[in-house]
This record gives structure tokens, sequence and C-alpha cells, in this order.
């Protein structure tokens, strides 16, 4: 049996650690994802670097596509 | 076009320009979950420095990406001696070279203001979240009051782990 924490959070809503500051809280309630700074904290830098390198060539895969297709 | 933030910083430290990371890569490094389309650096403008540069990105064709003519980042002693930012368009992407950070200041307190990051293909120096924080408060741009919030928080947590800011 799920709980209805448990059911929230699958559909998406931040478990907010207990831990959590007044500026932590402050960047959730704003609408910032917590969850990935939480997963990009664990990494190294270089590890960030490259995941950031990945999903920027992602955006602009994207981008020029859509360049491409606004051309025909 | 590509950006390619690792081969850009390779190139830079192979001709040992004197630079600080700045801008969203920084905040990226600091465990921001942003993206960001350029490279941000403070760099020592000076000749000898700003020549290092030009070596780096010389058969990049590098270009002045704000000049309505795309003009070839070519130095002369003049333009070593009054230049103030280079904003470039290369082969691997775009780079930002300014001489002094707002909220900030010159290159020698951004210097002071940074911390060593180890990455497999160098040490680099990138600005500290205090003065990473300081620069997008007086940028002040939404984007920039965004990333305040989330850099304060990372901030918050960094600082309840004992982590070098």
């Amino acid at each position: 049996m799920i709980d209805a924490a448990t059911w929230a959070q699958i559909n998406g809503e931040y478990a907010m650690p207990p831990d959590a500051g007044p500026a932590w809280r402050a960047a959730a309630e704003y609408g910032f994802d917590m969850s990935l700074v939480e997963d990009a904290l664990r990494l190294t830098p270089e590890q960030r670097l490259e995941q950031h390198q990945r999903a920027l060539d992602l955006i602009l895969e994207v981008k020029e596509a859509g360049e491409r297709h606004a051309a025909k | 076009m590509p950006q390619n933030d690792k081969a850009i910083l390779s190139r830079l430290k192979e001709q040992k320009v004197e630079f600080v990371i700045i801008g969203g890569v920084c905040g990226v490094l600091h465990g921001a979950s942003l993206v960001t389309l350029d490279l941000d650096i403070c760099c020592r403008f000076n000749r000898e420095n700003l020549r290092r540069l030009e070596v780096a990105v010389k058969d990049l064709h590098p270009r002045h990406r704000l000049t309505a003519n795309k003009l070839p980042f070519e130095l002369t002693d003049h333009l070593c001696d009054t230049l103030k930012n280079v904003y470039l368009n290369t082969d691997l992407g775009i780079l930002d070279c300014l001489s002094e950070v707002l909220g900030v200041g010159g290159y020698e307190e951004v210097l002071r203001q940074s911390i060593p990051h180890s990455l497999s293909y160098g040490e680099f120096r990138i600005l500290n979240l205090d003065a990473l924080i300081a620069s997008k408060s007086a940028v002040g741009r939404g984007k920039d009051l965004d990333a305040v919030k989330l850099l304060q928080a990372i901030k918050e947590r960094k600082a309840q782990q004992n982590e070098l800011l």
C-alpha cells in the first residue's frame, strides 16, 4: 500500500529534506527542482560540467532542428 | 554552433592564459542545475595575457560576436591597451572575456575571491560562491536573480556540510 506522501512524490512533489534551511526552502518554493540540485551536489565539479555539456548539446541540437524546420 | 566549454578551457590552460571562470559555468561547477549557452571568464587585460588568449583561439575563426560585421579578433598593441571586454564567437562556441566583474571588481579582486577547482585537464580558478552571488545580484536581470536564489540555497547547504564555498 502506497501512503499519501509517497504517492504525492511519485507524482512529482518534492520531498523537502528535514534539515533544509530557509534558502533551500525558498528556492524550492520559487519553483526550482531541488532534487536536481541535490543530484548535482553529489557529483564532482567535473561531472557537473560534463552533465551540463550533455544538456547544452541537446538544447543546441533541438534549437538547430527548429531553425532548419523554420527555414523550410 | 557547438559550445564545447571543456575544449575552450583546455586551450586557455595550454596557453597559460590567466583567468577565472565566472558566470553560468561557474554556477554549474558550484552545483547549480542551470544551463548556460556561453563561457564567461574574467582575465587579466594586459598585452601578454591577451596575446596568449589570441593564440589559444587563433585557429578557431574568432570573431567579435557583438560587432555588426563580426570583425575578426586580431589584436594590436593599441587594442590590447584599450580593450575592456572581448566577446568572441569561435568554432568551439562563445567565449566572453571580461576585465572586471560587476559587484566584485577588477581581475585582481576577482582572483582574490576565487577558489581552485581541479579538473582532469587542469586546475582552474572559479569565483567563490559569495562573489558569484554578488555578481549575479549586481547584474540584476531576471535570470540572474533567479540564479541567486539557487546559489543561496547551495551556499546554505554547503555551509551545513562544511564544504568549501
